[in-house]
């Protein structure tokens, strides 16, 4: 722990969300961006334990159980609809997502 | 109230739940309880009386309503802080609490004939309805960024159910999935920004940073010495960048046409109303509580955003022609009124017009607004051609000639949405105006009243499809039968949205 400071977990934290961001935005297969939407929510997990950890606080601490929780409902929610996507249509290609439209 | 815990630890017995704090929040328990009791009705009761599930939900809701406008220890007139500041109500609360129950009573009514009609389950449905608007109820009462976050995702992932409710729908199914995503970044926007503000607040010694109060003392008091953290300001931004994901605002609106066209439209009746309220109201309770003393920065922000929301929207609208789309985006135009009344209360705090102030204005123009989008809503889902329509306006053709309770259910339901006089929907815009006015926001104003301008067109369009006399081309043209139920809501609405309108102009 002595070498690693409060900076070092921030810019972590910071690159992978800007990671994840990048992959919801450019990659097309749902499943990847779904994982890359995790990643955005890992990242700022993070960033939660570090400033827990490096303020004395435990709010922080907390928190993260209440995020790990709700994503772990959103993941069961999401993989289904995706699921019945792939079912539906036979792929998982955002680009076939064209049944709406003016 | 768990006593051996208060006896080992003092701080137990300061944080540990009264009975008062479990009174306050009844009528979510309530709320909770019904779907529960939803899910046992579905698993217990025989096929022949699986029927009782959605009246059960109906008359649990209206019980529910009654009990919070009636005045018990869960009706908090002045500014009441429970569980240890994880919430807190006043009247504003308690009005936004009735919007949500409202909504969800008449979706109940939409859904019912709906999925029976789709072979779709209707107890389920009632089941996560409930329980979404339980978590709306809690969210608009929470000071505490945790209860906050957690009531805002149990929504959201309740919504996603909803909105991809019809398995075998592709639409239904590609909005479930497009609404994931875009929600799913929305919420890891937001949870950075709660991050960012607890840890910057956090490393300067604020103590409990994530309680609304307390960051509110916090910005107040580093505001003066201008020692705000960018950090902070970041943190704060991409909350508000979260929360105007929700409502629907500039440029945060691009998934809303999509979903809203897709979803079953029962779901996109209670997105269209309970959600923007639940973000309309959020953003309300963040700016004028945590984030008040940053307001001066704020408020140029927040009139842009309005601006060019109710432009966007308005413009969209205009260059549709599928009627779910068209009304989506007016949708989005509406959400520039609600920032327009925002942006008015910060720029003059206290700012009010007749006697309301801004959060009573923002309650009387989402039930305005509720009115408004069932009574349309209602004449929709009747037809039932309009989802698989190459062009769903012309369903709407000659269906004066159909069901003219139907029409004037649309005709209603669009002025109201217009702010035709006397409609609620007209009072509940003027008192926008006004605020706009006392506020000396100009531009803001100007760009409402072309706005509206702009909607006359495009809704009266759609009403044009509705009384234009029909042609041999059109398939359907047999008269429609509308049962009692849905005659009896229409007749309710309709003199709600006339003798509200009235009500909210003289009854003070």
């Amino acid at each position: 722990m002595e070498n690693t400071s409060l900076a070092h977990h921030l810019i972590l934290a910071g690159l992978l969300f800007v990671l994840g961001l990048t992959g919801v935005l450019l990659r097309r297969n749902l499943l990847v961006v779904y994982m890359c939407l995790e990643l955005m929510l890992a990242a700022a997990t993070l960033a939660l334990v570090a400033f827990s950890r490096f303020n004395r606080t435990m709010d922080g601490a907390v928190l993260v159980f209440f995020v790990i929780t709700v994503a772990a409902a959103e993941v069961a929610v999401g993989l289904a609809l995706i699921v019945a996507l792939f079912r539906k249509r036979g792929t998982v290609q955002s680009d076939a997502l064209t049944t709406l439209r003016d | 109230m768990i006593p051996f815990l208060a006896d080992i630890d003092p701080v137990f017995k300061v944080l540990a739940p009264r009975p008062a704090d479990w009174l306050s929040i009844l009528p979510e328990i309530a709320v909770a309880g019904l779907s529960l009791i939803c899910l046992l009705q579905a698993m217990f009761l025989p096929k022949a009386l699986r029927s009782l599930i959605p009246i059960t939900a109906r008359v649990g809701l209206v019980l529910v309503a009654i009990m919070a406008l009636t005045n018990g220890p869960w009706v908090q007139p002045t500014d009441v802080a429970s569980f240890a500041g994880l919430l807190r109500q006043n009247l504003p609360t308690d009005g936004v609490r009735m919007v949500f129950l409202l909504s969800a009573l008449l979706t109940s009514f939409l859904a019912e004939g709906f999925l029976r009609e789709r072979d779709a389950a209707v107890a389920d449905y009632h089941h996560v309805l409930l329980v979404v608007t339980a978590a709306f109820m809690l969210l608009v009462q929470s000071n505490h960024f945790v209860t906050f976050f957690l009531s805002l995702e149990t929504a959201a992932v309740g919504l996603y159910v909803l909105v991809g409710y019809l398995r075998r729908s592709e639409a239904s199914l590609e909005a479930g999935v497009k609404y994931l995503v875009a929600g799913g970044l929305s919420s890891a926007f937001l949870l950075m920004g709660i991050v960012l503000v607890y840890g910057a607040l956090g490393s300067v010694g604020v103590a409990d940073s994530l309680n609304f109060t307390q960051i509110g003392k916090a910005l107040a008091a580093q505001s003066v010495a201008n020692t705000i953290s960018p950090l902070t300001l970041t943190g704060i931004a991409l909350i508000l960048g979260g929360v105007a994901f929700k409502l629907g605002a500039f440029p945060f609106h691009t998934w809303i046409p999509d979903v809203y066209q897709g979803a079953p439209t029962p779901t996109t009746a209670f997105l269209g109303t309970a959600s923007k309220a639940a973000g309309a109201f959020t953003l309300v309770l963040l700016a004028t509580g945590p984030f008040a003393p940053i307001a001066v920065k704020l408020a140029p922000l927040l009139g842009v955003t309005a601006v060019l929301t109710l432009l966007v929207g308005n413009l969209g609208a205009l260059a549709t022609t599928d009627v779910k789309r068209t009304l989506s985006l007016s949708g989005v135009s509406h959400a520039g009124f609600i920032l327009a009344a925002v942006t008015a209360a910060l720029v003059l705090p206290g700012a009010n017009a007749f006697g309301y102030d801004v959060e009573q204005v923002i309650v009387i123009y989402l039930l305005a607004y509720v009115i408004g989008t069932f009574l349309t809503a209602q004449a929709l889902v009747s037809l039932p051609a309009i989802e698989d329509h190459r062009r769903p306006q012309l369903a709407l053709r000659g269906l004066l000639r159909r069901s003219p309770l139907l029409a004037s259910a649309l005709g209603f339901g669009i002025g109201s949405l217009a702010g035709v006089p006397p409609s609620v929907g007209f009072i509940a815009k003027l008192l926008v105006l006004i605020l706009l006015v006392s506020a000396k926001l100009w531009w803001i104003l100007g760009a409402a009243l072309i706005g509206v301008a702009i909607s006359i067109h495009y809704y009266f369009s759609i009403l044009r499809e509705a009384v234009v006399r029909p042609t041999d081309a059109d398939e359907e043209l047999a008269p429609l039968e509308i049962p009692f139920g849905t005659r009896f809501l229409i007749g309710a609405l309709t003199a709600a949205s006339i003798i509200g309108g009235l009500f909210v102009l003289f009854g003070r």
